[in-house]
């Protein structure tokens, strides 16, 4: 861009704009996960709060230094890595050793962030893809789950809900309230939905989410999973998936995380992602499938934008031949 | 996907709280007569006319000073009497070259005055007769009287109505979606009957069978006043209060949200049997027809950062520095001087004092607004889609973005940039400040350069 053309960017219509900006919606994100992140201290310890940190000041500081060595503005401000660090941490159980921290966090930050272009190039949600890489690599080190108030030293490992529904356990031994109130074992922000949903409805107050792709994935995972995942049709137990695993959390904050999507295709997404979430669930091997059910939606929201195209005012589309 | 019909149109967005235009709405007009204008030869965007008066004449008020050089330019009169002092050719904002015919008063009556403007003639004060002018008489006075659209874009009168097109409605525009302006507002407190005679004028000259005055439901005040006045008439003039919403005054957008159609791509609101005119088009046609007076003034809010904001009636011409100083001055720290509203209004001054304003009122400037000039910096798009959800022509801004910055008009015409209104409603909203509809009108201007490069390269 010529000299000219930097100098008339000043004073560009229109002359007003509204208030928000990257960094408000950035730490509206921030504050509604405050309440989860307390309900994991009280639940699981301070070792919660030790991992969280970690995982922030990990996020923080790599996607600083990357800026810093490639001599890219530096953008740290905009607390955007603060919400992938937290999100990551709460994708862990309290027993996660913090060099697996470390390595999500440089994982998430640098090769799912920023070699994609940064803030808003990312093609996937960067805290699950750091999630699915240790699952893929190391899938020991974060299957240590622990009972809530149970974190000390000698913490006895316990299966989570969804894994003792998968393996067809009769007698799960939580109540639903358990489940809701985050009183069962699992990761750190996944456990406490009412926590979730407070932070959730505070987004939706903000308009800072897309309500409705929320509640089509949670809606979509829990039908499926009643309709197929009993031992006969309609028999599956749709209370205890949707409160015993992540899928509040991922309803809440990750289907509804900007990258890739736009709000027209968003609640497709968010149906595709629940057929997958709940498919994993079903017929797959691991007992929880938010994780990849959301990953796939990241990855196929290209195709299903280009498949639902918008209507533009006064085109026919049918007449153009202009699609792309 | 079909657009929602019914007192709506797609997308759009909430750009003010109301008190903006608190600021002015209830000041009267005032009427000012200046001792000298400067007169554009460019009343709207690419309506170049040429001066037919030269220095030294004396030329009196209503005369012919300026004829069309193109299409989509009408008559310009001299809006004072006295003597054309110079003809200069100067930049205007929009950085064209632009002749003015400067006017210099001789009439002992003209001077710095600000008085109520005091109307006595019968249409101000009830239905007129018009029942004596036909049709084609009422075409031909738009065009000699200079009508052009007042709302902004300024399209000559006459031209709409010279359709073949059978035309079902006229809609009035009073929507007056733009922030902090309040004149069209003004206009239908004051000049009720004005405005309603020029619309039954309108109406002759369409051939239509009715008429719809459209406005935003934060002038409730001004609807009532013209349903009591249209009360046991019998004419058939509507009245409809629309949701307020920016941009509920664009012409399609508009057309969209009263009538429920679109209109097509490429085609004229004519082609969907609607013409749409601006409600102060409608008082100036009511002058034309009744008093002779071709489009010689205007009304204009002078509002914002000054001292007292106003609503001003004045002659085409008439210096911006003289309105600031009538509205007692600026009383922001870095000024930014903007004509018309602040959405689609070009800036004109950046900082500095009132001095160092130029240019003057032209018929369609329906505001001059002073703000606190901020710098923006762009940062990175976080691909939230709210400038794909509020875009009201159905686009994807950001993604124009990127196309326009790596210069790619091939993408940027197959994402419908030539679609593109031109509201601003994207840069409006975009939390990351990024210029989407500064790029997107660029990339717009860039795909009709190349589709007439295409049709040149395909005939020879």
């Amino acid at each position: 861009m010529g000299k000219k053309a930097a100098e008339l960017m000043h004073g560009i219509r229109p002359h007003i704009r509204a208030v928000r900006t990257t960094k408000a919606i950035m730490s509206d994100v921030v504050i509604a996960l405050i309440p989860a992140l307390i309900g994991s201290i009280y639940y699981f310890g301070i070792g919660s709060l030790i991992l969280t940190l970690t995982s922030v000041t990990t996020c923080v500081l790599s996607e600083y230094i990357w800026q810093r060595l490639r001599k890219e503005p530096i953008r740290v401000g905009d607390f955007s890595a603060v919400v992938t660090g937290i999100l990551l941490a709460f994708n862990f159980p309290v027993t996660t050793p913090l060099w697996i921290v470390w390595i999500a966090s440089v994982f998430s930050i640098i090769v799912v962030k920023q070699i994609f272009g940064g803030i808003g190039n990312n093609f996937a949600n960067p805290a699950l893809m750091g999630r699915a890489i240790v699952m893929l690599l190391w899938p020991g080190s974060i299957a240590q789950y622990v009972s809530a108030n149970n974190a000390g030293t000698d913490a006895v490992s316990s299966a989570t809900v969804l894994s003792m529904l998968k393996s067809g356990q009769e007698n799960i031994g939580y109540s639903h309230l358990d489940m809701f109130l985050g009183n069962i074992p699992g990761a750190l922000g996944e456990t406490s939905k009412l926590l979730l949903l407070i932070g959730f409805f505070y987004l939706c107050y903000r308009q800072v989410v897309h309500f409705w792709a929320a509640i089509t994935y949670i809606v979509t995972v829990v039908a499926i999973t009643f309709v197929f995942g009993g031992n006969g049709w309609f028999t599956g137990d749709v209370l205890t998936n949707l409160l015993g695993g992540g899928l509040i959390l991922g309803a809440c904050y990750m289907i509804t995380d900007y990258p890739s999507v736009a709000p027209r295709v968003k609640v497709m997404i968010a149906i595709l992602a629940g057929i997958v979430t709940a498919s994993i669930r079903i017929w797959g091997t691991l007992p929880e499938g938010v994780c990849f059910g959301i990953l796939t939606g990241n990855c196929l929201s290209g195709l299903v934008e280009w498949m639902i195209q918008p209507h533009i005012y006064g085109v026919d589309r049918k007449k153009s031949n202009n699609n792309l | 996907m079909k657009y929602s019909s019914g007192n709506n149109f797609h997308g759009g967005i909430h750009c003010s709280d109301g008190t903006d235009k608190e600021l002015s709405s209830k000041e009267p007009i005032l009427f000012y007569n200046p001792r000298t204008v400067e007169i554009s030869m460019r009343q709207s965007a690419g309506s170049n006319c040429q001066a037919v008066v030269n220095i030294g004449d004396r030329v009196v008020k209503g005369q012919l000073i300026g004829t069309p050089a193109r299409f989509g330019a009408a008559n310009i009169h001299a809006s004072i009497s006295g003597k054309v002092q110079d003809i200069v050719t100067a930049k205007d904002p929009q950085d064209n070259d632009t002749t003015y015919v400067v006017i210099e008063a001789d009439t002992p009556e003209n001077g710095m005055e600000i008085e109520r403007i005091q109307n006595t003639d019968d249409y101000h004060k009830g239905f007129a007769d018009i029942s004596s002018f036909s049709r084609e008489e009422i075409i031909a006075s738009m065009k000699e009287g200079g009508l052009i659209g007042m709302g902004g874009a300024g399209f000559p009168t006459h031209i709409k109505y010279e359709t073949t097109n059978k035309i079902d409605c006229v809609l009035i525009n009073a929507a007056e979606c733009e922030p902090y302006l309040t004149c069209d507002h003004r206009l239908m407190l004051e000049y009720g009957y004005d405005i309603l005679n020029g619309i039954r004028l309108f109406i002759k000259a369409s051939g239509a069978e009715k008429a719809i005055l459209c406005l935003e439901d934060n002038k409730r005040d001004a609807a009532k006043h013209l349903n009591s006045l249209l009360f046991q008439s019998e004419l058939p003039i509507e009245v409809k209060l629309l949701r307020t919403r920016y941009p509920q005054g664009g012409e399609r957008q508009l057309i969209e949200a009263v009538t429920g159609q679109e209109v097509p791509t490429g085609k004229l609101p004519a082609d969907v049997g609607v013409i749409v005119n601006n409600v102060g088009t409608a008082k100036a046609l009511a002058d034309v027809m009744f008093t002779q007076t071709p489009l010689i003034s205007r009304c204009i809010t002078v509002t914002g950062k000054v001292r007292k904001p106003l609503n001003f009636f004045v002659p085409i011409g008439t210096r911006f520095t003289e309105l600031i100083e009538l509205a007692g001055g600026f009383t922001a720290v870095y000024s930014r001087v903007i004509v018309g509203g602040p959405m689609t209004g070009t800036g004109i001054l950046f900082g500095g004092g009132v001095s160092d304003l130029e240019g003057s009122v032209t018929k369609t400037s329906s505001g001059l607004l002073v703000l606190e000039d901020q710098a923006i910096t762009e940062t990175p798009c976080i691909r939230c889609g709210q400038c794909e959800r509020i875009c009201p022509a159905g686009l994807a801004p950001f993604k124009i973005d990127f196309a326009c910055i790596n210069e790619d008009y091939t993408l940027c015409e197959k994402l419908y940039a030539t679609e593109c209104i031109s509201c601003g409603s994207c840069s409006y909203v975009c939390p990351a400040k990024r210029e989407l509809a500064h790029r997107t009108t660029r990339a717009k201007i860039e795909v009709l350069k190349l589709r007439m490069e295409r049709r040149k390269k395909q005939n020879g």
